[in-house]
């Protein structure tokens, strides 16, 4: 029998620094984690504790993982001290992932913002890597500030890798030098050159960026069971037992943490 | 059926406990409680009392201890979980209907589903549970409300129903009548006077059961209740005199939520520690960055209220309550869940009627 609260011993092998505030931590664990675009982790550091993460790596390499994270508590502060070389410890993957089955032969909208495009890029590896099961790939991304903006060194090549994947981004405010979009990352989805009816949206941000985004979609015309966002709460076992990552009757640990709209739309501040 | 007179039942306990541990009710002369005890020495104590209403004391807590080293790290034995040699035998006396029942819903948590949690599973398994009627009802009791009897009818190998001399023994289980059959020299015949006192016993309590609780609502029609009274301002005045202590979730007998946290043991060895926690507190959902899905205590009081009686019958099928009372016995403001369900009941009856 194994016992899952251990884990497993995890090397620390490089750091790179996205944002001032978001570091990309690569890593080695003991043995292959295979894992789905979607599932989390929950890594810790030792002596500070857990805390749950989706890799944003690619979901077909198991050797390595790479996590991508915002330096916002206990946990995340001691994770950014952290120096390639350091060991940490991972447990799982839990939860269901991305429903990837759903998305084949759509228009797949992808929204993004800060460091929710994290898990999301771990959705892009899976989605590129063979394009042609999607009618689209429309990936869009919102940030504070240009300097805020994750994973800048990809955008271009994702825009390339076929006819019909585009890659649009944009920063709250307007800043010097910056010539491309200014607004919420809402504002791209304003006029939104996607067939609606087939399409499903994923997005992943800050619970009040999910909550403008879910608004925006549902006016322009998207239906709950189109909309699949990456929720956020409080969890300890990863496994559907510690009980406190519910939204409404679902355990976002196994459930989720990616929900169907449609299934939790009724739970009164769903959205904090 | 089975009769077993008490000196007998004596011997056939420590038979039962032998290499183990042994917990029996024992009443407190001045509460007129019961409290399980551990018993190292034979005989048991003058106040041993297998009878009156469950103890005070869970039976979760010998399955999900109150606080534990799940994982020291790192480890040469890495995630390999320890000898079960290493976890105890416990023989559990005089559970209650409704604490069996509880126990198996816990059971549906930590053991059913895609992960099993090892520790309460080992746990679960070298517990060995004799439970017992209740011959009385308790002041706070309120199993009639749940369906339930206040007899085990499930969850034990072993049921006792104390009469004249000492137990009708029931076996509920296989296990049960091989229990008895190993020991066959200890038991008697039931006799039918004996039967019939047990099943007068058990009638009278049903019946104290019914009268005490006759004004509240029956819990069948509560999932639909409180599905309609989400947003109803019902749950602030329950939970205005609510001190979140959390008393009534570690007292609960299906409430099983906990919390992993780590601690350096020595220089470069870590420790990972399961511990209870309590929804009802500030910090228990709260997330870094000082986010809080239930940030008022309202919130909170009436999440315990949704999670027992409308999520988990949605996500595992059934009603996270067994009437125990333990949560009303333990609340120092006094809140009374079936006082409450009474408040939702009307105020929600009114919202439709209005």
């Amino acid at each position: 029998m194994k016992n899952p609260y251990y884990p497993i011993e995890t090397l620390v092998e490089d750091i790179i620094t996205e944002t001032p505030t978001i570091k990309t931590f690569c890593l080695t664990p003991a043995r292959p984690i295979k894992f789905k675009a979607g599932q989390f982790m929950q890594l810790t550091v030792p002596g500070w504790g857990e805390a749950p993460f989706t890799p944003s790596s690619d979901p077909g390499v198991a050797e390595k993982m790479e996590i991508t994270i915002l330096r916002t508590g206990k946990v995340t502060d001691a994770l950014h001290a952290l120096k390639p070389g350091a060991e940490v410890g991972l447990r799982g993957p839990f939860g269901k992932g991305y429903p990837m089955d759903k998305l084949e032969g759509k228009e797949v909208l992808v929204v993004g913002g800060g460091v929710g495009l994290a898990p999301l890029r771990s959705l892009i590896y899976a989605l590129l890597e063979n394009p042609k099961k999607y009618k689209r790939v429309s990936i869009k991304y919102g940030s504070r500030m240009p300097e805020e903006l994750c994973f800048r060194r990809q955008y271009d090549a994702w825009a390339k890798v076929a006819p019909n994947v585009d890659f649009t981004n944009t920063i709250d405010v307007p800043a010097s030098g910056w010539t491309g979009h200014v607004g919420l990352v809402t504002t791209l989805l304003d006029k939104l050159d996607i067939d609606i009816e087939n399409s499903v949206a994923v997005s992943c941000g800050p619970e009040i960026m999910l909550k403008f985004v879910t608004l925006k979609l549902l006016e322009v015309g998207y239906k709950p069971p189109q909309i699949y966002l990456s929720m956020n709460r409080k969890m300890s076992c990863g496994m559907g037992k510690c009980g406190r990552c519910n939204v409404g009757h679902y355990y976002l640990c196994v459930d989720g943490p990616d929900m169907c709209y449609d299934k939790i739309k009724n739970v009164p501040n769903v959205f904090g | 059926m089975h009769f077993i007179d008490s000196t007998n039942f004596e011997r056939f306990l420590k038979k039962l406990s032998s290499g183990g541990e042994l917990f029996v009710p024992v009443r407190n002369e001045e509460t007129k409680k019961l409290h399980l005890e551990r018993i190292e020495l034979f005989p048991l104590p003058d106040n041993t009392s297998i009878d009156g209403y469950r103890t005070v004391e869970p039976l979760k807590a010998f399955a999900q201890l109150l606080r534990y080293p799940v994982a020291d790290y790192p480890s040469t034995e890495g995630d390999e979980f320890p000898d079960e040699k290493a976890f105890p035998r416990v023989v559990v006396v005089g559970a209650r209907g409704c604490d069996l029942i509880a126990l198996g819903l816990i059971d549906k948590v930590q053991v059913e589903g895609e992960f099993t949690d090892p520790f309460y599973k080992v746990r679960r398994e070298k517990m060995l549970i004799l439970g017992a009627d209740c011959t009385e009802c308790g002041e706070s009791c309120f199993c009639n409300l749940l369906g339930q009897k206040p007899w085990p009818e499930r969850g034990c190998d072993l049921s006792l129903a104390k009469v004249q001399g000492g137990y009708l023994v029931d076996a509920l289980t296989d296990r049960g009548e091989k229990l008895v059959a190993e020991s066959r020299e200890l038991f008697a015949e039931p006799g039918d006077q004996r039967i019939k006192a047990r099943d007068e016993s058990r009638a009278r309590v049903v019946k104290e059961l019914e009268a005490k609780n006759k004004s509240y609502p029956k819990a069948d029609t509560l999932p639909e209740i409180m599905r309609s009274a989400l947003t109803n301002e019902v749950w602030d005045e329950i939970s205005a005199r609510c001190v979140e202590c959390g008393a009534c979730t570690n007292i609960c007998p299906t409430c099983y939520c906990f919390l992993l946290y780590d601690q350096r043991a020595d220089g470069s060895h870590f420790q990972r520690i399961f511990s209870w926690d309590s929804c009802q507190v500030t910090g228990y959902a709260r997330m870094a960055g000082m986010l809080n899905p239930r940030p008022r205590l309202t919130d909170r009081v009436k999440h315990r209220f949704y999670h027992k009686y409308d999520y988990l019958p949605l996500s595992h099928g059934a009603i996270y309550c067994t009437g125990c009372g333990r949560c009303i016995d333990t609340c120092s403001a006094s809140i009374d869940m079936r006082e409450s369900f009474r408040k939702v009941k009307e105020k929600v009856g009114g919202a439709k009627k209005a």
